[in-house]
């Protein structure tokens, strides 16, 4: 009994050659898309359609937010929690609260960045099926790979193979769950 | 207080009286607010009789509670009774808690008592808590202290608790019993009431004391041949001599400052040291205040700078032949009368022409170090411009000291040698150590056959002694003592004894064969005086801690024509001269062991943990030496290495070198610290020691001190005016970003009045006893470790030659707007409901960036663990109403804030606001001048609110705006018109 | 076949893949981690003793501590301002330099950090900055600069640490899938997180990088302004001076890049990077270097400057700072840290590896000694005379600076054997646009 097909994946020597696979793909009506290189490819992610404006967005958010919070402490626990004369200071003595304030933000705004990136990437994950792609480790160096997933509606295993093979993909493999 | 018939254990746990309200000093009856609330509250005077049913006695001690308080007290040993007798002490720790009739837990007692310095009695009280003494405070009733005390009179409490005290009798270096020392009395007794007694000596230290008298006395009776020897390295041999030959008599004399519109002193230190010098400082801070007449005029011609000097209208520093020479022509001028009150005039001249306008409101002082010329020249002048009766009265002598201690030390060590000595009692004192040079008395001693040494310490002469027998301190011991005019205080102990100890005077009682205990003797002496109303005058006495009217009476002097014997010439060869001065920290020598007055910045040079020889800056330049630079002293023969101080405003070609160091045997704190002066001593010049060689050695000494740079640098720190002057700048409020927090209630403020401030330093002492503030040892204080809330800076003004000396005792200024709290990061140090700037130790983390921001630097940091490292003074001395601060906080003065909280405690139960003057803190209780006051500003009617109101008043660095709540008087020098116009004066140094 | 970008990888990755990395690097470790054993037993003084085994007084409460904390904070700055902006620029440079550029901030920082906590009083307690319901119920003192301080500190520890990962997950990766030791393959393997190299990764990850780096550079300027307020907001005469921020970031940032020529020049020594850090990479951290260092003679010539308008007390101690007991301190920064520059006029210098070492060592150096002479110079002359008095440092404040040195190298020496120096997916990236243009 063979396992669960996970999909179809191929691997380009260049970058070019992915970029064209790629698109072929799309144009052939696949939508459920991946692609693999040593670094990033925006020409080639836009056509797989990634979208990342999100993580400004929430970034800017979290550093608004943290800022607040941690003016909002200081107020509380100088002024109102556990008011104190020091030094015939006023409580509330805001420009003093300000720079424990930007500080906090910024830690807020890099947190939450690196959060959403591991959020949106899925990560960490140890173990993922591509990772049983023989020569697959080459992604991470000088290899580029497109793997079509066994769930697109128009999945047809060898179709497939043969719109690689016609963008000279070096090796083609089928991926299994679990494999 | 109570007034039934009280058994005598009672008697010896007298509670300080409160003086009657419109006293003499009635404005100080918040010196002892515990007592008198003890005596206020009826269920205490129910407690009392209770007790007092319970007639105490040796057999009903609780001897567990006996050992639990002993060993907390001091882990000493000594539990037994009395040395000589078998009486137990008749010491409060015995019955309490439980037997003393005024005690209630917690709340200390105040014992009043009299410490002796100079043989002359200082009335004191002593809180006493739980049967500890650990504070010192003045007796207003008594007439040397009127509340106030000096630096000795504080520290007396931590030598009390010395754990270098001797501590078993002890003959040729092994340990003996009290039996045997009682055993060995006995023999003496029987051994010369054979013939009389020739052949025995005894040595004593002068002591004003009626029991001692009495009992010398007695023992002469049994013992007419006895050879009785009186010998103190400070006594006023001179004086005596210029009396007898101005008046034909020896006389003492006693002197009213508040009568004095012009005042000359020929060296000495009339407010520094000597008989007296706390009453006279009060004295003259009160005329100085004296709203009726102008500002008294204070000349002073010296050789060493003293407090007098800085504190001096004008001021002349010469070497000691030409303060004779001065002496000499303003008796001439006197005379002759040929004064011109204007125009140019040499220093003797302007003296003589304001002491001629003063007439009978003048007062002429000479030290005890001069010659007994220039002593009797100022006897002479006081009678002849008619100051007797008003500025200056004559008493008989204080203590039958017979003629002269030199020459009375010179007989015994003639008898020493001639080897006449078969007996040789020394009952206190150190003379192996303090003996002149010319008398090796530690070699003498070792040919006299039975030699018994008395003391509180095995010291120099204890070690070399046959025997040395253990002596109470102050604190533990019955007896009386008469105060430098005449007044007899009631010496009572404050504690029972650490120590199983005795006393001259038991000794003395044990020789004359009456054998009863200390307070047997004292009792016997006042019972013979008072014999019926014994009882009722006994009581009071106690209380009060003086004899009432026992003052001496004025004795009529009629001085002869007397004339100076003409000057003989000055030497041919220019050389330089020494003059020995008891040293402002350990006096003779015998406060060496003592920490605090060890650590304690001698009031001009700032130096601790040592002394140096002082030189003029010229005088050192001119040998090329720097000061720390070693020196080698040389006259006929006798040679000693010092280090040199450059000290602007010493006379040139003197040099001063105070006694009380280099100590040998003095104890872990006080031993081979600085350089024993008394090794050039001779008994032919005690006091003056003229051609001296001085050769530079090329070694130096690092001496330690605590201020470094004594210019204001043209700051404006310690202000002084002209009299009459207006400010520079009234402390009107500066404008302030921040809002105003309201103190409504009490907000505590002090002002420091700097013209009235001498320098003293028994603030700084007592600051240190209330607050536990820890010694941390030469080394720290090399480091600039020093951990005194109070410190008192020392700025110069004018040339080094001879220049103004300001004194500025700093406290924390706990500032309303304090740079110190906004940068701490934990909350460690904020302000108080009423403005006070508190120090949270339990809360303090050590960053230290509080004192980085203070800018008068007040702030102090346990680097180490101070109360527990070498040095550290004994845990029973410290005040259990104050934390002992450990390692790695900040702190700092408090306005003594355990005084002011138990003052709103008080006021709370009586339902009143705290009066003014209610707190006294540590620091203005001892100040004798009352250059310190405190209290809270908000109340119109307080003193230092109206010192605020005052033209003189002044915030130190009040342009940073830091609001600060101690605030400053400025100084009035009546010397700057006076400088402007003769402006030659100063040079004539 | 090979592709043109296959080189770099394989040279780079094989440096902390190798066995065996040659003595040298094991005696300067064996050295380094001896100096540790040093920082130790200062640290030990210090918790068992007291603070006291330092030479500090008063007024002299802070001495070699505060020195050391700010030049460290300082080289921290310096090295993660130059990084983030050569990130956000995507300047060429980044490729040579970000990635130890972002390890020495990092290292500096877990150096600086040392001091704050180990100077007070009280160590041990040093949590109670932290707002945490204590049992006394009272909350930390937002006002105090040093409070400030101890949030700085904290994130700026968080932050580089991440700048430096998120930069180094890629190349994480690529040493997973180079690794042949089974161990080594899976250590990588757990600090890469699963990275795949997906493009979809790929896009978030420059995201966010950059996001950091954002992050970075406001949070650098506040926290060496707020080292700069430690002293600012005090009375103390010398200190209390608005222009401090400016003379902190400055030279923090001069000290900085120093470091970073210090170490390039000496990487591409040692392990033959040239072809990664070329040239024309030296070339340009010497012009900046220097260009810095004329800002920062700017700076010097501003205090005097200032100095003439300023209160007499203020007067009366800059003065003393530089012609008083300690003016040697404030000379010594200047020639170091303003005329040994100089010599980078000379591009035979700039790329010349052994002098710009020297260079770099010469103005980290001299910082240090502006450092000192601002602590301890600067309160030598304050408002009492009565209270004017000196300092000199105990060998226990050497020990801990020197220990913290040690811990310093010992910490990029551990870098560099065991973490690609170079950024390697950057390269490759950069390689690739260049051969696709």
């Amino acid at each position: 009994m063979s396992r669960a097909d996970y999909g179809v994946m191929g691997e380009f020597a260049t970058a070019d050659q992915l970029a064209e696979a790629t698109r072929a793909a799309r144009n052939a009506g696949y939508r459920r898309l991946d692609a693999f290189a040593p670094f990033p490819l925006r020409r080639v992610s836009h056509v797989l359609g990634c979208r990342t404006e999100i993580v400004p967005v929430i970034a800017a958010t979290a550093a608004v937010v943290g800022g607040g919070l941690t003016y909002l402490a200081e107020y509380w626990m100088n002024a109102i929690d556990y008011p104190l004369n020091v030094g015939g200071r006023p409580l509330n003595s805001w420009p003093a609260f300000i720079p424990a304030t930007i500080s906090v933000s910024a830690l807020w705004l890099a947190a939450a960045a690196f959060l959403t990136m591991l959020f949106q990437c899925r990560l960490p994950r140890l173990n993922h099926p591509v990772f049983a792609v023989p020569g697959f480790e080459r992604a991470s160096e000088d290899r580029f790979f497109l793997c079509v997933l066994a769930d697109d509606p128009a999945y047809e295993a060898r179709d497939i193979t043969a719109l690689m093979k016609r963008h000279g993909a070096v090796a083609i493999t089928r991926m299994e769950l679990g494999g | 207080m109570v007034k039934q018939r009280t058994p005598p254990m009672e008697a010896y746990i007298r509670g300080a009286r409160k003086p009657d309200p419109g006293g003499p000093e009635g404005d100080e009856h918040q010196l002892w607010r515990s007592v008198e609330e003890l005596e206020g509250s009826g269920d205490v005077r129910r407690f009392s009789e209770a007790e007092f049913s319970e007639p105490a006695s040796p057999e009903s001690i609780d001897r567990r509670t006996l050992l639990n308080l002993m060993t907390a007290s001091l882990a000493l040993g000594g539990l037994s009774g009395c040395a000589v007798n078998r009486q137990p002490f008749g010491a409060p720790l015995l019955s309490q808690p439980h037997r003393s009739p005024q005690h209630i837990p917690g709340v200390p007692l105040m014992f009043a008592t009299s410490l002796e310095l100079d043989g002359l009695g200082r009335g004191v009280l002593v809180r006493s808590h739980d049967g500890r003494p650990v504070k010192i405070e003045g007796n207003p009733l008594h007439p040397a202290s009127r509340g106030a005390t000096d630096a000795f009179a504080q520290s007396e409490v931590l030598s009390l608790y010395d754990p270098d005290r001797s501590k078993v009798p002890m003959a040729g270096g092994t340990q003996r019993s009290w039996a045997d020392v009682r055993q060995l009395i006995a023999r003496l007794r029987q051994q010369f009431l054979a013939n009389g007694g020739r052949g025995l000596h005894i040595l004593l230290q002068p002591c004003a004391s009626p029991t001692r008298d009495r009992l010398i006395r007695l023992a002469g009776q049994s013992f007419p041949e006895v050879s009785w020897h009186h010998y103190s390295p400070l006594s006023n041999d001179l004086g005596r001599a210029a009396s007898q030959a101005v008046f034909g008599r020896p006389v003492d004399q006693v002197f009213d400052l508040t009568q004095a519109d012009v005042i000359v002193t020929f060296g000495g230190d009339l407010f520094g040291a000597g008989a007296g010098h706390v009453r006279y400082a009060a004295d003259y801070a009160a005329r100085r205040r004296a709203t009726n007449r102008p500002l008294p005029n204070l000349y002073a011609v010296e050789t060493t700078p003293s407090l007098t000097g800085a504190r001096a209208d004008r001021r002349l520093n010469v070497a000691p032949r030409e303060v004779e020479s001065v002496a000499r022509q303003v008796l001439s001028h006197i005379r002759q009368g040929t004064v011109q009150p204007s125009g140019p005039q040499s220093f003797a001249m302007a003296i003589a022409s304001d002491l001629a306008r003063a007439g009978p409101r003048a007062l002429v002082v000479a030290g005890r170090e001069q010659p007994a010329v220039v002593q009797a020249i100022a006897h002479v002048l006081n009678s002849e411009l008619g100051a007797i009766g008003t500025a200056v009265r004559y008493i008989e002598p204080l203590s039958l000291d017979g003629n002269g201690h030199t020459q009375s030390l010179l007989a015994l060590a003639e008898a020493m040698a001639s080897g006449r000595v078969e007996a040789l009692l020394i009952l206190g004192g150190n003379p192996a150590y303090e003996a002149p040079a010319d008398i090796d008395f530690a070699d003498l001693l070792g040919r006299v056959p039975l030699s018994v040494h008395l003391g509180t310490y095995r010291d120099e002469t204890g070690i070399t002694c046959r025997w040395h027998v253990p002596a109470r301190h102050a604190l533990e011991s019955w007896g009386d003592l008469r105060a430098f005019d005449g007044t007899v205080g009631l010496r009572q102990p404050a504690t029972v004894p650490m120590v199983e100890a005795t006393t001259p005077e038991e000794l003395l009682a044990g020789i004359a064969g009456e054998a009863t205990d200390g307070h047997g003797l004292v009792q016997g002496t006042w019972r013979a005086a008072w014999d019926a109303d014994f009882e009722a005058r006994w009581l009071k006495s106690l209380e009060d801690g003086v004899v009432e009217g026992s003052a001496a009476p004025a004795i009529p002097v009629q001085s002869a024509r007397w004339s100076p014997s003409p000057a003989e010439p000055a030497p041919p060869v220019p050389r330089q001269t020494i003059v020995f001065a008891p040293d402002p920290s350990v006096w003779d020598g015998r406060f060496a062991n003592n920490g605090w007055l060890q650590e304690l910045p001698k009031p001009l040079t700032k130096q601790v943990w040592g002394n140096a020889a002082l030189m003029a800056p010229a005088t050192a330049a001119a040998f090329g030496l720097r000061t720390g630079d070693v020196a080698l002293f040389t006259h006929d023969g006798r040679s000693l290495e010092a280090p040199v101080w450059s000290l602007p405003g010493h006379a040139p070609d003197a040099v001063t070198m105070t006694l009380g160091y280099g100590r040998t045997a003095a104890g872990s704190v006080g031993s081979l610290r600085g350089f024993d002066a008394y090794r050039l001593r001779t008994s032919r010049q005690p006091w003056v020691l003229e051609n001296v060689t001085v050769i530079p050695t090329g070694r130096r000494d690092e001496l330690i001190t605590t201020q470094h740079h004594y210019w204001m640098e043209g700051r404006d720190i310690v202000r002084v005016v002209a009299p009459g002057e207006t400010p520079k700048s009234s402390p009107k409020p500066r404008p302030s970003l921040y809002p105003d927090f309201i103190y409504d209630g009490n907000a505590w403020g002090m002002a420091i009045d700097l013209d009235l401030c001498l320098g003293c330093n028994s603030c700084v002492i007592a600051c240190q006893a209330e607050n536990n503030v820890p010694i941390v040892g030469p080394e720290e204080v090399a480091r600039g470790r020093e951990m005194h809330w109070l410190r008192i800076d020392r700025y110069y003004a004018g040339g080094t030659a001879n220049p103004e000396t300001y004194f500025q005792p700093l406290p924390c200024m706990h500032c309303e707007k304090a740079p110190c709290e906004i940068v701490c990061p934990v909350n460690a140090t904020v302000h108080s409901s009423e403005g006070l700037n508190e120090m949270v130790y339990s809360r303090c983390v050590g960053t230290r960036t509080c004192s980085n921001n203070c800018p008068y630097k007040v702030r102090r940091f346990n680097w180490f663990n101070y109360s527990q490292r070498a040095f550290a003074a004994p845990d029973d001395v410290h005040n259990p109403a104050v934390t002992v601060r450990w390692r790695g906080v900040m702190e700092k003065c408090t306005y003594c804030v355990q005084r002011i909280s138990a003052a709103r405690i008080a006021a709370r139960m009586e339902n009143r606001p705290v009066r003014d003057g209610e707190v006294t803190t540590a620091c203005q209780q001892a100040c004798p001048t009352r250059a310190i006051v405190f209290g809270n500003i908000n109340d119109p009617g307080s003193v230092v609110h109206q010192r605020r109101e005052d033209p003189r008043h002044y915030a130190l660095l009040g342009e940073l705006n830091t609001q600060p709540r101690t605030t400053y008087l400025a100084r009035i020098s009546n010397a700057l018109p006076a400088r402007a116009a003769g402006g030659a004066d100063d040079d004539t140094g | 076949m090979t592709t043109p970008v296959e080189a770099p990888t394989r040279e780079v990755s094989r440096i902390p893949l190798s066995p065996d990395f040659g003595w040298g690097w094991t005696i300067s470790l064996i050295a380094s981690v001896l100096m540790v054993l040093v920082l130790a037993y200062a640290i030990g003084a210090l918790v068992f003793v007291g603070v006291g085994v330092w030479g500090t007084n008063v007024p002299f409460v802070w001495g070699f501590d505060l020195t050391n904390y700010v030049w460290w904070i300082g080289l921290a700055n310096g090295c993660s301002l130059f990084a983030a902006i050569l990130v956000l620029r995507r300047h060429s440079l980044r490729t040579a330099i970000n990635r130890f550029a972002e390890g020495l901030a990092l290292f500096s920082v877990i150096c600086a950090g040392i001091f704050p906590i180990f100077h007070l009083g009280r160590p041990w307690l040093f949590y109670w900055m932290f707002p945490y319901p204590a049992t006394f119920q009272v909350w930390p003192q937002f006002r105090s600069p040093l409070t400030w301080d101890f949030w700085a500190i904290i994130t700026h520890l968080i932050v580089t640490t991440m700048l430096w990962y998120v930069g180094l997950i890629p190349d994480l990766a690529t040493l997973r899938d180079r690794a042949r030791l089974p161990m080594a393959k899976r250590v990588f393997a757990v600090f890469a997180l699963g990275w795949r190299s997906s493009l979809r990764h790929w896009d978030f990850h420059q995201r966010a990088y950059r996001l950091v780096a954002i992050a970075v550079i406001p949070l650098v300027l506040v926290i060496q302004s707020t080292v700069a307020f430690e002293f600012a907001v005090t009375l103390v005469p010398d200190w209390h001076e608005t222009r401090l921020p400016l003379h902190f970031v400055v030279t923090g940032l001069e000290s900085g890049l120093a470091l970073i020529l210090l170490a390039a020049a000496a990487l591409r020594g040692s392990l033959r990077l040239e072809r990664y850090i070329d040239d024309e990479d030296m070339n340009l951290i010497g012009k900046l270097l220097l260009a810095n260092a004329l800002v920062a003679g700017y700076v010097y010539a501003g205090e005097v400057g200032v100095m003439v308008f300023a209160d007499r007390y203020t007067e009366a101690s800059t003065i003393n700072r530089i012609t008083g007991d300690y003016a040697g301190l404030y000379w010594g920064a200047i020639a170091l840290a303003v005329v040994v520059p100089q010599a980078l006029w000379f591009r035979r210098i700039r790329l010349n590896n052994g002098l710009c070492v020297l260079i770099g060592l010469a103005v980290t150096a001299g910082i240090w000694l502006d450092r000192l002479s601002i602590v301890v110079a600067g309160v030598q002359r304050d408002y009492l005379p009565s209270m004017w008095r000196t300092y000199a440092p105990t060998p226990p404040e050497w020990y801990l600076f020197l220990g913290t040195v040690g811990l310093f190298a010992a910490l990029f020496l551990l870098f560099v054997r065991y973490l690609p120096v170079i950024s390697m997916s950057e390269t490759r990236h950069d390689e690739h646009l260049e051969g696709s243009s």
